[in-house]
């Protein structure tokens, strides 16, 4: 790993790792739960870039984006990380080596299922050699899942040897939280998270909560701040 | 006069090939009087159809370029532009697209949805095409549009929905039950002219009113007043058809007609549906861009009065000299009007306008917003935009990709000689991508554009139009070389052979650059090397960098710095310069590390879904970088980065990994360093070159 690739992790993971809040480890799940366009999709390119930086190979699935609206993203992320650092020059090379360790796959409709998870990893693994350690759920329609779903999808992780995030949206009206629980509706399947962020939207700016460490329900300020745009870190614990 | 631009359809009619859109656009034709009898494709009577204008084409019975032909059908002005169904044209079809503002899909009723209506549908969605489908074929063994419509549901995410029921298939079908009228209509005389109307056959009743009860539902989420004439059951004939004319202008609604255009079965009430449910062009939103602005993009209006501006999409070389194929997007071109030309600025005088059937035509004075006409006596390149005195607009960016494929083309003999200089004169005008030169170390002509097929179809049209026997070489990358660091050079160049000597003395540095092909930089300070003979420097490395010293090829990306240098009052010239600016560059170059760069495609492959572990074999056997891959229903399509010397021949691989039932689409992507397996094989084969012509 270059010296550039490192310094360039701004993810919120690397400062979760800092703080004593690892990614969930092998075969665990962190949720990211936040209202509609606050950031979910950037934060989750943000925790695969990190990986990415780190030389983790990523595997990224969306529902309903295409594989060319995913490499924007990170493409976009990755430029913005670079002019930070004033380290253009580096992006070309640095595209080619993240391309390497990321595969995007998409679902289109209602193709999605944990059955077809399954083959497409065994598939990478063999024919691309591609075992990712860190895989990233995006666009999942949460009301439809259930604590046996989860547990299955988080399956498939364990048997990659690969850590699960996975973007939940909440909602604006209708049930809130309640005391002790993960909000609606990420309630049916709380038991089966091992980690829960949550993003909160205030004065343009966007500061990243933690909602359950384990064991533990909380509700805490963790005191770092994302750019609203590319929930990239404007200020580290304690900002 | 927006009454009368509300009256043209400028439709596409797009389809994988052999789902018989060549058939239909025939019997569009016919149906509006523009042609006087029906001709098939590969027809018995050796005519072959209209709309296959070139002898190739009516030969292998399918469409290679697009051709525009205008048709009047219920009042309403049709141009119809026949696209390409070859994903290689690919300026030919996004130029087609260009001009459209709606599409025919038309789809096989055995064959179904295939992995190149996916690719067709998906360039029109990128173009954001409103498109009507055609179930074509329904006289068929095996027809089935229901299980078709699905497909398009399915695969295609179409929001589809029947407009029309098959009377009979196969060997039975008669004609269609409307849905919207609740009537039969059956198509009569010798070509099916007469349409009669009748009640819907009883056996039919059942179906037809589930399918109109579907179709209520689908359209009213276009429509308040159509959902609520729906609880009322006060449908009108009229509430439907503007509620599925608004879900087809915002893209989501497909009406799905069906008939056999080869058995003159359902081709008018599709023409009806093209006027009712498609866009005229005062329906869509235009933007051109302002070159004298940084391209900044300027919003234009489908009116007469506004200033002119006409994008020429499509060249051809007849009888009576060029034909330019134009859409008139704002203003009018009337014959004796000066136009300037967007990429020279140059003026030009509009001589003869005429409308275009194919192979014959009609004068006319003037065209105006929304339409599409000919004009003759314009020297220009296809692509070009022609505007009226006003801010310099093109209806596109003047940017040309290079081509990346090369192959000889060697006549073998002299007539074939001078046919071959006329082809290559007139492609070269009509396709910007297709390039021509003279190699002048092996006298060879060599030709190059943006793929394989791309090149083999010119070779066949040079043989087919021109008469022009050709004999090909094997087909070349265009590779490149570029230095990835800085290296200096100080170098002297001194000769006395008697009389007046030379000399000439640079000294500074090369190094990458990112964005370009080239710069020079003139640092000379106090004269050390006369103003008179810098642009002689600058010649010098130019010609340098045209045989990079890895492998031959053109060296791109590089600025050359000049700080340093001496002259002498005599012996120094422009020649001596630019001997000593080559040699300087040599003298760099190695130090500068240079590397070749090769053409990298982007390719996408699709196939059922469980041949995605196939494909991906294949494109990992070929160097490829997997980007990422979609599911989508039983269907998986997988994007992928793959060298384009890695690609030769991948189409019979594919065919035989998947049992033929992928398919590839492929274009231009970027240059990246080739790998050192590939760097030292090329190398390798490039002293052996050297060494064979020094021997």
């Amino acid at each position: 790993m270059s010296e550039v690739m490192i310094n360039l992790r701004r993810s919120p993971r690397k400062l979760l790792e800092r703080d004593g809040h690892p990614g969930p480890g092998p075969g665990r799940l962190a949720l990211i739960l936040a209202r509609a366009g606050v950031g979910k999709t950037a934060f989750l390119v943000d925790v695969g870039m990190d990986a990415l930086l780190s030389g983790q190979e990523v595997l990224h699935i969306a529902l309903d984006s295409t594989v060319d609206k995913v490499r924007t993203w990170y493409d976009d992320i990755l430029t913005e990380m670079l002019r930070l650092e004033k380290k253009l020059d580096d992006l070309a090379p640095l595209q080619v080596a993240i391309e390497r360790r990321r595969h995007i796959h998409t679902y289109i409709g209602q193709s999605f299922s944990t059955d077809r998870l399954r083959e497409v990893a065994a598939m990478l693994r063999d024919v691309m050699h591609f075992e990712p350690k860190v895989i990233l759920l995006d666009e999942v329609n949460a009301d439809e899942l259930d604590e046996e779903k989860i547990s299955s999808i988080k399956a498939v992780a364990a048997e990659m040897g690969a850590e699960l995030w996975m973007a939940c949206q909440t909602y604006r009206e209708g049930p809130q939280a309640a005391p002790g629980h993960l909000p609606p509706p990420a309630d049916q399947f709380e038991e089966q998270v091992d980690l829960a962020f949550r993003l909160v939207s205030e004065d343009s700016k966007v500061r990243l909560h933690v909602l359950k460490d384990h064991e533990q329900m909380l509700d805490e300020d963790l005191h770092i701040v994302l750019d609203p745009q590319t929930q990239l870190v404007t200020f580290g614990v304690g900002g | 006069m927006s009454h009368e631009i509300q009256r043209i359809r400028n439709i596409g009619i797009s389809a994988h090939i052999d789902s018989g859109k060549t058939t239909l656009t025939e019997r569009i034709l016919f149906y509006a009087d523009k042609i006087h009898a029906i001709h098939d494709v590969k027809g018995k009577d050796g005519v072959g159809a209209t709309m296959d204008h070139m002898e190739l084409e009516r030969e292998r019975g399918i469409t290679i370029t697009s051709a525009s032909t205008y048709v009047e059908w219920e009042g309403h002005h049709l141009n119809v532009i026949d696209t390409p169904g070859h994903v290689d044209f690919t300026i030919e079809v996004e130029r087609a697209l260009r001009v459209l503002d709606g599409a025919i899909l038309v789809l096989c009723s055995v064959a179904g949805v295939q992995s190149q209506s996916i690719t067709v549908d998906r360039q029109m969605r990128r173009y954001k095409v409103p498109r009507v489908a055609f179930i074509n074929k329904c006289d068929r063994t095996g027809a089935n549009p229901e299980r078709v419509t699905a497909a398009l549901r399915d695969k295609l995410n179409h929001n589809a929905v029947l407009m029309q029921l098959p009377i009979g298939l196969e060997a039975d079908h008669e004609g269609v039950v409307d849905l919207v009228e609740m009537k039969a209509l059956y198509f009569r005389g010798d070509n099916g002219e007469t349409i009669e109307e009748g009640p819907i056959p009883a056996e039919l009743q059942e179906q037809a009113d589930a399918a109109r009860t579907t179709l209520i539902d689908a359209a009213s989420m276009f429509s308040d007043d159509l959902m609520e004439a729906a609880l009322e059951e006060t449908v009108t004939p009229e509430l439907l058809h503007s509620a599925v004319r608004e879900g087809v202008l915002s893209l989501d609604l497909t009406p799905v007609f069906v008939g056999s255009a080869y058995k003159n079965k359902g081709v008018q009430p599709l023409l009806d549906a093209v006027n009712a449910y498609l866009p005229s062009p005062l329906d869509l939103p235009i933007e051109a861009i302002d070159l004298d602005e940084n391209e900044a993009s300027v919003k234009l209006a489908s009116d007469p009065e506004g200033q002119t501006v006409a994008y020429a999409f499509k060249l051809e070389e007849g009888r009576y000299g060029q034909l330019t194929f134009v859409r008139v997007y704002q203003g009018r071109l009337s014959k004796g009007d000066t136009v300037f030309r967007a990429s020279t600025g140059k003026k030009i005088k509009i001589g003869r306008l005429v409308r275009i059937h194919a192979d014959s035509m009609e004068d006319i004075t003037s065209a105006e917003a929304g339409d599409i006409v000919g004009l003759f006596g314009i020297d220009c390149h296809s692509g070009e935009t022609f505007y009226a005195d006003g801010p310099r607009l093109a209806m596109t960016s003047m940017h040309v990709p290079d081509p990346v494929i090369s192959l000889s083309v060697t006549p073998v003999d002299s007539t074939a000689q001078n046919n071959m200089s006329k082809a290559l004169q007139r492609f070269t005008k009509e396709d910007p991508t297709f390039r021509v030169r003279l190699d002048p170390e092996s006298s060879e002509t060599v030709i190059s554009g943006m793929g394989e097929l791309h090149l083999e179809v010119y070779v066949e049209r040079m043989k087919r139009e021109y008469r022009a026997e050709v004999e090909t070489g094997a087909p070349q990358v265009a590779y490149r070389e570029a230095i990835s660091q800085r290296a200096e050079f100080d170098y002297t160049h001194k000769k006395q052979t008697g009389g007046s000597g030379q000399y000439a003395k640079v000294a500074g540095y090369l190094e990458p650059l990112e964005e370009g092909n080239y710069e020079f930089v003139d640092k000379i300070r106090g004269g050390r090397i006369p103003g008179e003979y810098v642009p002689a420097c600058d010649k010098g490395f130019q010609e340098a960098m045209e045989k990079g010293r890895l492998i031959g090829f053109p060296v791109v990306g590089l600025r050359a710095v000049l700080e340093d240098g001496n002259s002498h009052a005599v012996d120094s010239s422009d020649m001596a310069f630019k001997v000593a600016s080559r040699s300087a560059f040599r003298q760099a170059y190695s130090r500068a590390k240079p590397r070749i760069l090769e053409p990298v495609m982007k390719v996408e492959v699709e196939g059922p879904a469980e041949f995605q572990g196939a494909i991906y074999r294949t494109l990992m056997q070929r160097r490829g970088n997997v980007l990422g891959s979609t599911e989508d229903g039983g269907f998986a399509r997988v994007e992928a980065e793959v060298p384009l010397a890695a690609m030769f021949g991948y189409s019979t691989d594919l065919r035989s990994e998947t049992q033929g039932k992928a398919e590839f689409t492929m274009e231009f992507a970027k240059y990246a360093p080739a790998p050192s397996e590939v760097t030292t094989e090329l190398k390798e084969k490039y002293s052996g070159q050297v060494a064979q012509e020094d021997d």
